[in-house]
């Protein structure tokens, strides 16, 4: 009798290993941006109301959603949806993507450039488009004496901003251009997005999509658009290293800086200061021919269906997409609660984009400028951003030298491009 | 009485034993076998022999972890430990308070490593900002003074519970007899104190070197191993590498380094042990 | 405490009072230091988001920039946070009083038996208290997932095993110093060994039981990695997770709200720390003595 008591004891802790969860069909979606979360929950929550089928949103912190797609997807209970950033991303995860050719969401895509391929097999689809370039106060350029058309190049944009840094205390601002804020929370303004300007046209000028080995024929085209902002921010280019991207967005929103580099996500961050009086230019370096040069449109978000998850978590995940982009709630949602510009034809009339930004993109597209691509999704890895990061505030700071840059730029890609290939 | 006692092990041993093995048996010996392996998924491995040790050797990153690790740990051992057992000194006198201060010193101790980690990030940006100095993410400098300032002011508090005890069960009647032989509060100190503390200072530099040295969720939460990881702990950089770094290989180089870093834990303690064997024979 | 007062004050001299007064004065500033750090959170986080940046950080909140409680509100509604509080009380209090229970019985076995199975699992639990967690994290979140340990119920038994080495040693060192004459005589009285354990030998546990499960809580309570590694986290987050998930991406953090949530965690800390101060210094310095 008293062993059976004894017995009881163990077997109560056996009990709890032994519960397993019921296996219906359902869909896990590891969301990237937190700033959409709440309206992916709700969005989830909808659908689950209409279908039964549940949905369950999770979204990485900052900087961590590689970790945590890496220990999930590892569970029992894998995402069915996550995302990649681009082919480099992919590379990592193709095992896991599942062909998506042939879905919904591949017959309603504007543009078969937004698929991410790999042969004939489309791994992962964009599900939105954003754009970037310098935002610019345009009161405040107006009270210098400017428009934004006077800027049409980069002589012209340097020549305006050094105007507008040498009179601004007659202006009552701080600087041309906000601080970089150059830790982690916002570095990847210059070394991703800023970076992007000597690929793209080293690229373009050699006419290649990808490379192993960058040459860096524009780093001074990239060391003077660097120069510029360092040397006529709201603050000393030494100083730079103190900032963070909060401060830069404080500067910007408080009107004491006229310039500030970033794209259509940003939106909602700035938009106290009215759609009215802000634009966005494009970013010259002072290349050849760059009048004609738009501003910097892509994307790094597609989403990948995980092909090792159960065929009906599949299967209703697929259905879960469609239902996003097809039906009114997923494209309100998508299109004005999340302010995204949505690369599917569902998404017109009353569901196209009302950032305001978007709209300065479009105009500039009509006009017949040309956009420029994202190339930084090609970049090698993230350990090379993070090393040109560095060099870039070491440089800033008066701590290293250009020389440290280039190093970090062209060496560096080389280096990392071979470790992952 | 042992023999029944022996009888009844399904209720005293089993739970333990069961969860031990789920939890840290069974997990070790795998993590052992993995090692050698290279794998993205555990049911598919190939045995890779020693390569994923040489490769571990071969990261720089783990290298500077290992260097920015062993520094720091010297560091925040000899600063806690001093600054504790002056704090025990201090508040052995008798002096007036001594329980509000004793209450305040250790409180730091009681909140979580991600939490101290933000609140030494608010404090300390905020300080190096108005200094014009760089933020703790960009420069490894200050990246690792703050580390060692966040640890003492979480750790001395601990430190400092330890060497009251350890003071406080010093012989009254061993001090009076060194007044009366006309010692020096100085003389006292080093020849009576020091040596009756000698237990507490084993016990306080061995939670302090194994704290430190595996030291995480500050180091993520402060710093986050930037600027690009040259603040970076081993603890952190194993986890880096375990789940940031994707690619094949990755997982075994990040077991492989588990393992040689649970050695360099196990020699701290064997050499620890060593010492308080020793102590433990003189006295 | 008593013999070396006795002694002080009995030496009391001008030299003495003098540096006495100085160590006060020394102590309170440093007193003053070790508490600033937890008030600048607190004045902040009743700051208006625009008012905290690196620079402004060191300003009082003014009538411009005080916004109550908002940020509490802001930060325990949308960011979930009372169910993240309501998680960690269950990890830990499951957890602990499982390790309590489970551990000091399993000393008590491995002290009165003494067998080669026993001998071993005290060699082993001494082993686990080296091992440092990163060894079995990527294996123990495998296993964990595999056999459902992913709830906030199911996590205590990962903690029992994982906490296992430094209870069992706690117990074990205190163990060794109860007298068999009492259990004995029990025995003689007919009492089989799990009513021995729990009226006899539980109740003299006791103060060893409440210094172990301050230590266990401050750690469980604390802990990161594990739960972020093992737990559901499409259900479930810890406090320390969900004060991780504050930081925004593209770098902007929410720092209003994060430093409500800080605050909301350490509150309690403080004033569960007030209230059980003697026994966990206590816990502590047993803890130091035993491992």
């Amino acid at each position: 009798m008293k062993k059976i008591v004894a017995l009881v004891l163990a077997l109560t802790l056996c009990m709890a290993l032994a519960v397993t969860a019921c296996a219906d069909a359902s869909v896990y979606y590891l969301n990237f941006k937190p700033e959409q979360d709440t309206q992916w929950q709700e969005l989830a929550k909808v659908y689950t109301e209409q279908t039964g089928v549940p949905v369950t949103v999770v979204t990485a912190a900052s900087g961590e959603y590689e970790t945590t797609l890496m220990s999930e997807i590892e569970k029992s209970d894998a995402p069915t949806l996550f995302q990649v950033n681009g082919p480099v991303g992919l590379a990592n995860w193709t095992d896991y993507c599942y062909d998506l050719s042939g879905t919904a969401l591949m017959e309603h895509l504007t543009n078969e450039s937004f698929a991410l391929k790999e042969g004939d097999v489309v791994k992962g689809i964009a599900y939105v488009v954003e754009t970037y370039g310098i935002i610019a106060n345009t009161k405040l350029l107006e009270k210098a004496g400017y428009t934004a058309a006077d800027i049409t190049n980069f002589e012209s944009l340097k020549k305006v901003a050094e105007d507008i840094q040498a009179r601004k205390d007659e202006l009552g601002i701080d600087g041309a251009f906000t601080s970089a804020g150059m830790d982690g929370s916002s570095d990847w303004r210059f070394k991703t997005h800023l970076a992007n300007m000597p690929i793209y046209y080293e690229y373009k000028a050699d006419g290649i999509t990808s490379t192993g080995a960058i040459k860096g024929t524009y780093l001074d085209n990239y060391k003077a658009i660097w120069d510029l902002y360092i040397n006529n921010a709201t603050c000393e280019p030494a100083l730079l290293a103190s900032k963070t991207g909060n401060d830069a967005v404080a500067e910007f929103v408080g009107e004491k800086a006229v310039f500030y580099q970033n794209g259509t996500w940003a939106w909602n961050d700035i938009s106290a200061l009215g759609a009215e009086n802000l634009t966005m230019i494009p970013i010259y370096i002072g290349v050849e021919g760059e009048e004609n040069q738009g501003l910097c449109t892509g994307t790094e978000n597609y989403w990948c269906v995980n092909a090792e998850a159960d065929q009906e978590d599949i299967d209703a995940t697929l259905a879960f997409l469609e239902w996003v982009i097809t039906s009114d709630e997923g494209r309100k949602s998508m299109s004005q609660d999340m302010g995204f510009v949505v690369p599917f034809d569902t998404f017109t009339g009353e569901y196209a984009s009302t950032n305001p930004l978007v709209a300065v993109d479009t105009e500039m597209t009509a006009a017949g400028k040309t956009p420029i691509s994202w190339n930084f999704t090609t970049m090698p890895s993230e350990e090379w951003k993070n090393g040109v990061g560095s060099a870039l505030t070491a440089y800033a700071a008066g701590t290293g030298d250009w020389d440290g840059v280039v190093t970090a730029f062209v060496d560096g890609w080389k280096t990392e491009y071979d470790l992952t290939h | 009485m042992e023999k029944a006692i022996r009888k009844y092990w399904p209720a005293f041993l089993l739970p333990t034993l069961a969860a031990f093995i789920i939890g840290f048996i069974w997990p070790f010996v795998w993590g052992l076998y993995l090692s050698f392996h290279k794998f993205t998924t555990v049911s598919k491995t190939t045995f890779v022999g020693l390569s994923n040790y040489v490769k571990v050797f071969e990261d720089p990153t783990f290298v500077s972890a290992f260097w920015f690790t062993a520094k720091f740990t010297v560091v925040s051992t000899i600063l806690i430990n001093i600054i504790a057992f002056l704090l025990a000194l201090a508040l052995t006198r008798g002096l007036r308070g001594t329980n509000v201060y004793r209450t305040v010193f250790f409180l730091p101790n009681l909140i979580g490593g991600i939490v101290l980690g933000y609140i030494w990030q608010i404090l300390l940006n905020g300080i190096l900002t108005n200094l014009g100095l760089p933020l703790l993410a960009l420069d490894a400098r200050y990246g690792f003074w703050g580390l060692i300032i966040l640890m003492c002011w979480q750790q001395i508090g601990y430190m400092m519970i330890i060497y009251i005890a350890g003071l406080q069960n010093v012989p009254g009647d061993l001090l009076e007899a060194a007044s009366i032989d006309g010692a020096t509060s100085l003389q006292t100190l080093i020849k009576v104190k020091l040596p009756m503390v000698m237990p507490s200072i084993t016990i306080c530099t061995f939670l302090t070197l194994t704290n430190s040295f595996k030291l995480f969720d500050q180091n993520l939460a402060l710093t986050g191993g930037e600027p690009a990881k040259a603040s970076q702990m081993l603890a952190l950089n194993i986890y880096d590498t375990f789940y940031a770094r994707s690619g094949p290989q990755w997982k075994g180089i990040g077991q492989a380094k588990s393992v040689v870093f649970c050695l360099l834990v196990i020699v701290i303690a064997l050499v620890q042990l060593h010492f308080t064997r020793r102590k433990e024979v003189q006295q | 405490m008593t013999k070396a007062k006795v002694y002080h004050d009995g030496a009391v001299s001008g030299a003495r009072r003098a540096v006495d007064a100085f160590l006060s004065i020394l102590l309170t500033a440093l007193s003053l230091i070790w508490i600033y750090p937890v008030v600048l959170i607190l004045l902040n986080s009743l700051k208006a988001e625009t008012a905290i940046s690196t620079t402004s950080v060191f300003e009082l909140p003014t009538s411009e920039t005080f916004v109550g409680l908002d940020n509490y509100i802001h930060g325990v509604t949308q960011m979930n946070f009372l169910s993240s509080f309501g998680y960690s009380v269950v990890i830990t209090v499951t957890s602990v009083l499982l390790i309590i229970l489970c551990c000091s019985m399993c000393a008590w076995y491995i002290t009165r038996v003494n067998t080669l199975p026993s001998r071993l699992m005290y060699l082993l639990c001494a082993f686990s208290m080296v091992v440092p967690f990163q060894m079995v994290m990527f294996t123990l979140s495998k296993t964990a997932d595999s056999l459902s340990l992913n709830t906030p119920f199911n996590i205590c038994i990962i903690y029992l095993g994982f906490g296992a080495g430094l209870a069992v040693f706690m117990f074990t060192g205190f163990m060794k110093s109860v007298p068999l004459a009492i259990e004995e005589a029990a025995m003689i009285d007919g009492c089989n060994p799990l009513q021995i354990f729990f009226r006899v030998v539980f109740p003299i546990l006791k103060p060893t039981a409440i210094s172990t499960a301050i230590l266990e809580t401050m750690w469980v309570w604390n802990d990161y990695l594990l739960p972020t590694l093992v737990l559901d986290i499409k259900k479930y987050r810890t406090i320390p997770m969900a004060i991780q998930y504050f930081r925004g991406s593209y770098g902007r953090v929410e720092m209003g709200p994060m430093m409500a949530c800080i605050m909301i965690t350490v509150i309690p800390i403080i004033i569960m720390y007030l209230a059980c101060q003697k026994y966990i210094i206590e816990g502590v310095v047993a803890g130091a003595v035993k491992g």
